[in-house]
Parts: C-alpha cells; sequence; structure tokens
C-alpha cells in the first residue's frame, strides 16, 4: 500500500533553476514537480507537473489560495517526501506535509542568501527533518541553525 | 542581441534607465529588456514585461551578452550556457530588494570567468565593453547538475525515507 512518490517544489526563477540541479538526487525515483509558471513543465518532460500561484507572506489571500492548491495536490499525490529549494509557497507545503501528511520534508535554502537565511528558510527550520543552508557559514549544531551538506554550484 | 533582465519579482528601473540610455549612447539596435513590472518604459530597446520560463531560457542562449540583477536564476543559467554576463547588485536601501543578499552573492562571483561586476552604475559601460570583448565560449561553461556529493547525499537521505 506504501507509496513512495516524491514532491519536489520550488517558486520561479532562480529557486527553480537550482531545485533542476538537484534532480540526480531523485529523478529516476517516483517524483513530481510543482511550481509557478506553466512553461517549467518543459524542463520536466514525463513527468507530473502542478503549478500553484505565487504567494508572498505580505498577501494574505494568495497565500489562502496557494494553500488551497497546495493541499489539494498533496491529497491527491500523497507524497512521502518534500524536497525544496523555497520559497513561501514552498513553506507552506512543507507545513502540510509535516502536519496533513506525516510526510519527511526536506528545506535547502537558496544559494541566493550568502549572509543570513531567508525569511521563509528561517520558519521552515520547525518543519524541516533536514533544513539545509548552502553557506558553511551559516550552518551549525544546535537546532536553531541548519546544517550544510553542500551546494548547486 | 544584447539580453538585459532584471527577473520577475521586483521593478528594478534603476538597470533599466541606464541600459536604456547605453543603448543610445552606443547606437545598438538591438538591445532587449525583460522590465517586469517597472515604471520606466524604455524609448531605445524593445522590451517585455515577463517572459515565460522556457522563453526565458531561450533568449538567454540566443544572447551574446547578457547584463543583469545579480539574482541567482541569471546567474546559474548563465553560467550553465558560457554567456558572458554583466550584474548590478539591487541596493536595499533604494527599495530594489528586500535584503542586501545581491551585494554579496555580486562579491562572490567578482572573480569568476565570464562574469563583469558593475559595482555603481558608471561601472556599467565599462563592465559592458568587456562582456562583449570576451564573447561566448563553451568550453569553460558549468554542468547542469549540482555536485555529485550533494544530490548523492540527498539521495541516500531520501532513500532511508521511503524505508
Amino acid at each position: 500500500m506504501s507509496n513512495s512518490r516524491i514532491m519536489a517544489i520550488a517558486s520561479g526563477g532562480g529557486h527553480w533553476v537550482q531545485l533542476l540541479r538537484l534532480r540526480p538526487a531523485f529523478d529516476d525515483m517516483d517524483v513530481f514537480y510543482v511550481s509557478l509558471d506553466p512553461s517549467s513543465a518543459t524542463d520536466v518532460p514525463d513527468r507530473i507537473y502542478y503549478t500553484v500561484r505565487e504567494a508572498s507572506r505580505k498577501q494574505k489571500l494568495g497565500f489562502f489560495i496557494a494553500g488551497a492548491q497546495l493541499l489539494w495536490i498533496m491529497l491527491k499525490e500523497r507524497p512521502r517526501v518534500v524536497i525544496t529549494t523555497g520559497s513561501a509557497p514552498a513553506l507552506i507545503s512543507l507545513i502540510l506535509a509535516k502536519y496533513v501528511l506525516r510526510a519527511k520534508t526536506i528545506w535547502i535554502d537558496s544559494i541566493a542568501n550568502a549572509e543570513c537565511l531567508s525569511k521563509s528558510g528561517q520558519k521552515a527550520g520547525q518543519f524541516a527533518d533536514i533544513w539545509l543552508t548552502q553557506w558553511p557559514e551559516l550552518a551549525g549544531d544546535g537546532p536553531d541553525k541548519p546544517n550544510y551538506w553542500g551546494a548547486v554550484l | 542581441m544584447i539580453f538585459v533582465t532584471i527577473g520577475s519579482m521586483f521593478p528594478f528601473d534603476r538597470l533599466i534607465r541606464e541600459m536604456d540610455r547605453w543603448a543610445n549612447d552606443n547606437r545598438r539596435y538591438d538591445v532587449f529588456a525583460q522590465i517586469g513590472n517597472g515604471d520606466y518604459i524604455p524609448a531605445n530597446m524593445d522590451y517585455v514585461r515577463k517572459l515565460s520560463q522556457s522563453d526565458f531560457t531561450y533568449t538567454m542562449a540566443k544572447a551574446e551578452v547578457i547584463v543583469a540583477h545579480a539574482g541567482m536564476g541569471t546567474v546559474i543559467t548563465a553560467g550553465q550556457i558560457g554567456t558572458p554576463l554583466v550584474l548590478l547588485p539591487r541596493i536595499h536601501a533604494w527599495g530594489e530588494h528586500t535584503s542586501d543578499h545581491q551585494i554579496a552573492t555580486a562579491n562572490w562571483l567578482r572573480d569568476k570567468p565570464r562574469v563583469f561586476l558593475a559595482d555603481t552604475d558608471a561601472d556599467l559601460s565599462r563592465a559592458i565593453q568587456l562582456a562583449l570583448q570576451t564573447g561566448k565560449d563553451g568550453a569553460d561553461r558549468f554542468s547542469d547538475k549540482a555536485d555529485p556529493a550533494f544530490t548523492n547525499r540527498l539521495r541516500t537521505a531520501i532513500l532511508d525515507y521511503m524505508r
């Protein structure tokens, strides 16, 4: 009965480009993708690809709609692992993964954040089973610091 | 074609205005810009508000030189196709982004091949000149995959969760 589905999610632009660079970690598994731009489907041919709307933390309605879209997708696909390179919509998906699906969650903060974690990345710490920065300077051993395993570049 | 891009999240009128002036001063009629939701409308270059992700990749690949904000989507894509890149970082104090992380990105990329940094507007023209002289080269472009040590570790963790 147990499926082994993976959800790989990222916002558009740099977040999506970074997620694509991590594909060797999961691309031959039962993975589906979620991002914002319909045309990104061409980057992941032969895979199920969903879009959700942009959700900024400032915009309550957008946040709510993206949350509803993500809930629908995740209840339908029931991923066991959610992996992401950010940002805000991905944070929502981590929360849903944790509390609705009891799935495992992996947050990789964008390589753009060299001096401090993104705001979403800071919040992700409490919902991520694996919580990573791409900058060793930002990593630490305590529960309030992300780990460093490497970088997309 | 010279492609000017400021990403898709926030406007960056300073770069668009400077490049519009540069195109006119240098009589370059083949400058194309993605201007986002900025207020400044270019008079001397073709523009679009936002390209789809696939059109963006296509335009990046066709460009002779890319002039951009210091966003990682642009930086990584340019590196993967070996196109010279001129970067003008967004400045938080001027309302161009939510933090100064683009200055950190720019400093990190300062001495990388095929990257030409403009710390200020005044440096743009010279940076573009150097980028045009350098030209495209696929030889030192980087692979489209992350370091295998990193992806293997992620892979092991994912497989562990599937047990």
